[in-house]
């Protein structure tokens, strides 16, 4: 066994040519950036088994044919990446991967979150799915008649997502709006959920929650496997409203989902089509319309990015609530900083 | 007692059992095996056993079991019991 440097091409190519010989055949930088480790095992110097980690996510997984039999090898792959993630600290993993391969997955100790004509996401370890539910709060008595949920990135909150959790608290007992935890936005994921909450203090009925693992946003599953680009955003929608559907809605009583309206992104339209398929008649959809300022603009976290770079912060209070636009005003120097840095890195 | 962190001993491969101890209330076992029917209670009875041996009295076990013979389950859970205590330089040789 040896461990590769896929940012190596020297390591790369063979490695790459072994698995689209097993039908893998993603290999776009956006799956590759995120692999923190690879490991091969070799017999008589001929490739036969390969596996990744990205962070707590194991990925590109393959077996020679000669080598499937009993799942031998596969057992011996999977459980050494586990124990390289646990030895970097990562004792919950998940793993995004074709329908048929869910079985051998369960066998070892993999439990199976969603699933999607195209592909499947399980996980392992601790804390799992159980844990997260464990800590979310719970809507008691008369505030369980009628729950609703929201899910958004809020990079950052605007008086658009305000109006969205405002319908949803006006329309439902009990609102949870799930924040996603992924940290890739411009604000990072505490300073997400605090402006959420400092936004949302007045509507009692609503409590805002981290997103866990499991609200994965749009651009982070794992799409590798797929071979047709066209079914990507396909799979990945279908994929996120089965988890949702299954594992969150359900157990915590959710019957509603309030999604904004989405007229200027193609994959976010089909997103919400997807969601919209997915989850009634369990968890009925409610699309809202984009709320408008003042001025009769549609209000948009983009736009407001783009007045943090251009230090347009005079029309700030057109676009956020109050508190967004107090921690936009004190802390504008260092978001320009990191948006700078963005850019380098771009 | 509670253990100091997250631990992990074993593989997935025959004949052999992945034990993960983490943070919990009490001792709980959670046994993933393709022969639980006829052996989970034991399996379970050997897994708690050998932690009472540690005083470890809550603790989230999560195990993985490839068809163990009792003797590796003893070995792998006061592999991961040690290395949760932080005290893996330390065998505790009685717990034999």
């Amino acid at each position: 066994m040896r461990q590769l440097n896929i940012k190596i091409a020297r390591h790369r190519r063979p490695w790459q040519n072994f698995l689209a010989k097993q039908g893998i055949s993603g290999f776009a930088p956006s799956e590759l950036m995120p692999v923190t480790a690879t490991f091969a095992w070799y017999e008589e110097d001929q490739m036969v088994a390969t596996g990744s980690l990205a962070g707590s996510t194991i990925k590109y997984v393959a077996i020679a044919p000669d080598y499937q039999e009993g799942g031998r090898t596969f057992n011996q792959v999977v459980s050494y990446l586990i124990n390289q993630a646990a030895t970097a600290g990562h004792f919950h993993l998940m793993v995004f991967t074709k329908p048929q391969y869910v079985q051998s997955f369960s066998y070892v100790g993999f439990h199976l979150l969603a699933q999607s004509t195209y592909g499947a996401v399980l996980e392992t370890g601790t804390p799992d799915i159980n844990d997260y539910r464990h800590c979310l709060p719970q809507f008691n008595g008369e505030m369980r008649s009628r729950i609703g949920a929201v899910v958004i990135n809020a990079n950052p909150f605007t008086r658009g997502h305000l109006a969205l959790v405002k319908r949803a608290s006006a329309e439902c007992s009990g609102v949870y709006v799930f924040v996603v935890s992924e940290d890739r936005s411009l604000f990072t994921t505490d300073e997400r959920r605090q402006l959420v909450a400092a936004g949302t203090k007045e509507l009692t009925n609503v409590r805002v929650v981290p997103g866990g693992d499991y609200m994965v946003s749009s651009t982070t599953f794992p799409a590798y496997f797929l071979k047709d680009q066209d079914t990507v955003v396909h799979y990945q929608a279908q994929l996120d409203a089965d988890l949702f559907k299954r594992q969150i809605a359900q157990p915590l009583g959710i019957k509603r989902r309030y999604l904004g309206q989405e007229p200027f992104s193609a994959t976010t339209a089909i997103y919400n089509q997807e969601l919209n398929s997915v989850l009634p008649p369990a968890v009925e959809v409610k699309i809202i319309p984009r709320a408008q300022n003042a001025a009769g603009d549609v209000i948009s976290a983009t736009k407001v990015r783009q007045m943090i770079a251009d230090g347009d912060v005079d029309h700030l209070s057109m676009m956020v609530p109050p508190s967004t636009q107090q921690f936009i005003v004190e802390n504008l120097p260092a978001l320009q900083q990191r948006i700078s840095e963005r850019k380098h890195q771009a | 007692m509670k253990i100091k962190q997250t631990a992990m001993a074993g593989t997935l491969e025959s004949s052999d059992i992945q034990i993960t101890l983490s943070d919990g209330q009490g001792v709980n076992v959670d046994l993933d095996s393709s022969v639980k029917a006829l052996y989970g209670d034991e399996i379970i009875r050997v897994i708690k056993e050998t932690l009472k041996e540690y005083d470890i009295t809550d603790v989230q076990v999560k195990a993985v079991d490839k068809g163990a013979l009792n003797c590796t389950i003893k070995a792998r859970t006061m592999a991961a019991a040690q290395r949760a205590l932080g005290t893996a330089d330390q065998p505790k040789w009685e717990a034999f």
